[in-house]
């Protein structure tokens, strides 16, 4: 039996659950696809966390240096699994890492891989997002963000109306995404109040189905989005996305009023949910575990309170791999898988 | 009705159709409920408002897909009353609600009251349709109908002088169309094969048709009977 | 390597088209349904022809289109009071040679008794549906519908009649009275996708040049609203997210096709507005279409690929008229379109005289001497009404008469 402990994913999760384990004693490898460490945040270049507006740049940065500075973590670039075989305490992984093929034991295997942005293209509703130019996706205005320079991609100019439109690729029976993504309805208000930050002139409208504001976004995002910064939140999601003149023509029902309505806007941003990751799919095949009917890897274990425990014993999940996760979701996973898959060497 | 001060509020649903008695507004419901469709045409719902904002209607009509689908998911017997005797008949049948997230179809609801309305003969339902007698002759009894006999300028004042222009040569205009099945044909779409058109008549009469057709317009029913039944007698 | 800024970044991601994999499509492929049901014995399933083209539906599966062997299943509004709609279907066909057949034993799909009146149930109108296949069936022809209406319509039953056992056998039993077998054909096919998969065989052959006309593209509501997954979506049309049919065909004549912010409004048809309760159905149709239409592109001509379609955005426009709205769009079907643009007699194919909104000016825009055709069709009625013609053939009819 190895003390090895395999770390699939470099992003907050699988740094966290590295760090984790090195610090309670276990071997631990770590393997990333990208040539950097940081994982969605960092490939996506957000901009503040929801988390106490940190700058996501530096809190990735903290977090990956704590692994890179631990002598028990090793970390391999460029490298993707290729096979994994055995039993807990006895996986034999074949990896390929930079090119060159490699393969190695380890005792248990965390599975990191996260998630991936939903493709606007495939939304029910036409949004159009690959026609006009000035319908972007929060990532897209998360880059704008960080370099604090928002503009309509049409014309460089700084937009004076601006909607989010939320549960885009989520809660959806037509997609078969019919979750919840977690983290839209947070990620969508933060950048509201920092478009009202950055752009003053500005005015932005959120059109939602339901406002998800978990016990402290209530005060510190959604009444701070709607009494500081006065974004207007409507509730009746949007339809579709037309192009009108220079502008966009968005058509909804304002609820409210009960009846339908089209507003002119310049920016449209689409709050795109998650889907599993390209590698939390192959992962999941190659590591034997079940998945749920939505590609993400089945979580709960068999009392259903262990948010770390797959179908299969010493493979643990952390993150986003296993569903809509926010940080504090993925962190507190991959601590917990941390200590259940050191706990499993020692006995 | 006299207007009264317990009555004077236009927007209680149980006020508006005191003719019918509550018992009668539910046996309506469970009739539209027990259609085995029912269930896949309604499924919960978290007002995003997409029916309502892809809706034709809802935009001319104070008519909302929104709220017929969550009347309908409350067994609101009262206001289901309401849709079924005057809201459904604006519905254009366009089916731009079925974007519906949750997968909802208010048009397929609509569709079943008023499959409901219709069997039951509820008199907003006659008075509605008085006027389609015409063209629910026709389909009946062609099989196809807007036929060309049909294009009269009386009949569609509004199309434009072109319906006169057109009525007036229709004989001939029709003689000069290409394709075989039409030409010539003025009192239907295209020339049917008898046999086809028995096929039909049995079709109707089998399936209850004739029957449905009789709540709505009791002459019109007797005058296609009759006419069925002599051709299928005929053979 | 030169780095993207941000806003390049962005324009370059959208400027791909979506990813639609099937693998992740979130329906079961009613045709393997279709077939299981087969496999027990409970329906016939008539197979595609062997002459097809595959297409991508929305949720990136495949679709069998057939070329010819097809049996015409015709449209009762079309044939009705557009039959230069109809005549411009076949006379397509007949200029590629291909096999068809123009039924006399088909109904139409009475929808009318149901949508409109609701003077009709599921069973009759699934029994009416499968009449009409087992009739192509007969024939060995495989059913291709004109209608957008009977298309979505037919889409619709097949889902009933897949899912629910009682009206299968409800069905039988009736058309066993009638001698019938219950078949439903492996892909329900609309004429329009004949259409788009012909496209380019049109324009091979186009004499037309449409080269000055903008047109704007009204797409069916009852064609890809309806059982949504199974319409034509192309990554090359609108980056794959809307549907490409009608727009396909349009681009490939050369025509240039418009964008307007009422794209994915309803005409307003509304089946029994259109004919007892008009004033929506001009309202609608005029306000909500035609002005923004016009408002915003002027276009020469606007297309679309349904009977009720054409009939309510054409016969909309002389009121609306009458209070001076701003409208004049002329209104075409996708197989006008492509007969004219292969040189077909405007009068004797695609019969332009049915049309109420005025199509005088975009014949003149393209170069066409409508009254030369329009006197040899005069010439045509004059014969007729003197006794020595009995009608317009396919033999005055079939050869191009236009030619740039």
């Amino acid at each position: 039996m190895t003390k090895k402990i395999l770390v699939i994913g470099g992003g907050p999760a699988g740094l966290e659950a590295a760090r984790s384990a090195a610090e309670l004693g276990g071997e631990v490898i770590l393997l990333e696809k990208r040539e950097r460490l940081g994982g969605t945040p960092d490939r996506e270049g957000y901009a503040k966390l929801t988390h106490h507006w940190r700058d996501a740049s530096e809190a990735m940065a903290e977090l990956a240096a704590a692994v890179t500075s631990n002598k028990n973590v090793e970390v391999k670039y460029q490298a993707e699994v290729k096979e994994i075989s055995g039993s807990a305490g006895a996986f034999n992984v074949k990896i390929e890492a930079g090119g060159k093929a490699e393969s190695f034991d380890a005792g248990a295997v965390i599975v990191a891989t996260g998630f991936q942005h939903f493709d606007p293209g495939r939304a029910t509703q036409y949004y159009n997002y690959y026609s006009f130019p000035d319908v972007i996706t929060l990532t897209d205005l998360e880059k704008m963000l960080k370099e604090h320079k928002v503009v309509r991609p049409s014309n460089g100019e700084a937009p004076k109306k601006i909607a989010f439109i939320q549960c885009v690729g989520s809660r959806d029976r037509q997609i078969g995404n019919e979750y919840c993504s977690k983290v839209c309805c947070g990620i969508a208000s933060k950048q509201a109040i920092e478009i009202r930050e950055q752009l003053p002139d500005s005015k932005v409208m959120i059109f939602y189905i339901d406002m998800r504001m978990y016990g402290y976004w209530e005060p510190e995002i959604y009444w701070k989005a709607q009494e500081q910064h006065k974004v207007n939140y409507v509730k009746g999601v949007i339809s579709e996305v037309l192009k009108k003149g220079d502008q966009l023509l968005i058509r909804g029902e304002d609820t409210t009023m009960s009846r339908p309505m089209e507003v002119l806007m310049d920016m449209v941003v689409l709050s795109v949910g998650m889907e599993p990751s390209a590698g939390t799919r192959a992962v999941a095949q190659l590591a034997g575990v079940e998945q749920n009917k939505y590609g993400f890897i089945n979580a709960g274990g068999a009392s259903g309170l262990d948010p770390s425990a797959t179908s299969k014993a010493g493979v643990f999940v952390a993150g986003a791999a296993s569903g809509p996760s926010d940080l504090d979701d993925s962190i507190a996973q991959a601590g917990l898988a941390a200590a259940r898959a050191v706990a499993s060497l020692r006995n | 009705m006299p207007t009264t001060l317990e009555n004077w509020n236009p927007g209680k649903a149980e006020d508006r159709h005191p003719e019918m008695t509550y018992a009668e507004k539910e046996r309506l419901f469970l009739e539209v409920k027990s259609d085995p469709r029912y269930n896949d045409f309604l499924y919960g719902c978290y007002e995003c408002g997409i029916c309502v904002s892809t809706c034709p209607s809802a935009r001319f009509y104070d008519y909302s897909p929104r709220v017929i689908a969550q009347a309908m998911a409350r067994e609101d017997v009262e206001r289901i009353y309401d849709i079924i005797s005057e809201d459904i008949w604006n519905c254009a049948q366009c089916f731009s609600c079925v974007r519906c997230p949750r997968q909802n179809n208010p048009g397929g609801l609509v569709t079943l009251l008023r499959e409901v309305a219709v069997k039951n003969g509820l008199q907003e339902t006659k008075d509605v349709l008085q006027g389609y007698s015409r063209v629910i002759y026709k389909v009946m009894l062609k099989g196809n109908q807007v036929s060309p006999d049909m294009l009269q300028p009386d009949f569609f004042p509004d199309w434009g002088p072109w319906v006169a222009g057109f009525s007036a040569n229709m004989q001939v205009w029709r003689k000069a169309i290409p394709v075989d099945t039409l030409r010539g044909v003025t009192d239907a779409a295209w020339r049917t094969d008898r046999k086809t058109l028995l096929e039909l008549y049995t079709i109707w009469f089998e399936t209850g048709n004739m029957e449905i057709i009789k709540e709505i317009d009791e002459g019109l029913h007797d005058l296609l009977a009759d006419v069925m039944q002599e051709e299928l007698e005929e053979g | 390597m030169t780095e993207m800024t941000t806003v390049e970044e962005i324009l370059e991601r959208k400027s791909h088209s979506v990813i639609r994999d099937a693998e992740v499509a979130p329906t079961h492929d009613i045709r393997e349904a279709l077939y299981e049901l087969e496999a027990k014995g409970e329906i016939i399933v008539q197979r595609v022809p062997e002459n097809h083209v595959e297409v991508t539906t929305k949720y990136g599966r495949t679709k069998k289109i057939p070329i010819d062997h097809t049996w015409h299943h015709k449209s009762c509004g079309q044939c009705g009071h557009i039959p230069g709609y109809t005549s411009s279907i076949f006379w397509l066909h007949r200029q590629f040679g291909l096999d068809y057949i123009d039924p006399t034993d088909q109904t139409s799909c009475t929808g009318w008794n149901y949508y409109a009146s609701a003077t009709s149930n599921a069973a009759a109108q699934a029994a009416v549906m499968s009449r009409n296949f087992a009739a192509a069936y007969e024939t060995g022809y495989f059913p291709m519908i004109h209608c957008g209406t009977s298309y979505g319509h037919y889409k619709e039953i097949r889902e009933q009649l897949v899912h629910r056992k009682e009206l299968r056998d409800e069905v039988r039993r009736i058309l066993d009275k009638l001698g019938k077998p219950l078949v439903i054909p492996e892909e329900i096919v609309h004429y329009s996708e004949w259409v788009h998969v012909m496209r380019k065989k049109f324009a091979e052959r186009q004499t037309v040049s449409f080269a000055p006309i903008t047109a704007t593209v009204h797409p069916a509501c009852h064609y890809y609203k309806i059982v949504a997954e199974d319409a034509i979506y192309d990554p090359e049309i609108y980056g794959g997210q809307r549907t490409a049919t009608v727009t396909a065909t349009l681009e490939a004549l050369g025509i240039n096709v418009a964008d307007y912010s009422t794209w994915f409004d309803c005409c307003g048809f509304g089946f029994r507005h259109i004919l007892v309760q008009r004033d929506f159905t001009r309202s609608f149709s005029t306000l909500r279409k035609i002005e923004v239409m016009k408002n915003e592109v002027n276009p020469d001509l606007t297309v679309t690929h349904d009977t009720g379609c054409v009939t309510t955005l054409d016969k909309s426009q002389f009121s609306a008229k009458a209070h001076d709205r701003n409208v004049g769009i002329p209104v075409l079907s996708d197989a006008q379109v492509a007969a004219l643009a292969m040189g077909a007699h405007p009068f004797r194919v695609v019969q332009f005289h049915w049309h109420s909104t005025d199509w005088r000016p975009f014949l003149d825009k393209l170069g066409i001497d409508w009254k030369k055709y329009w006197d040899e069709f005069q010439g045509d009625l004059d014969a007729i009404r003197a006794g020595t013609k009995s009608g317009i053939t396919w033999e005055d009819a079939d050869k191009p008469v236009i030619y740039g």
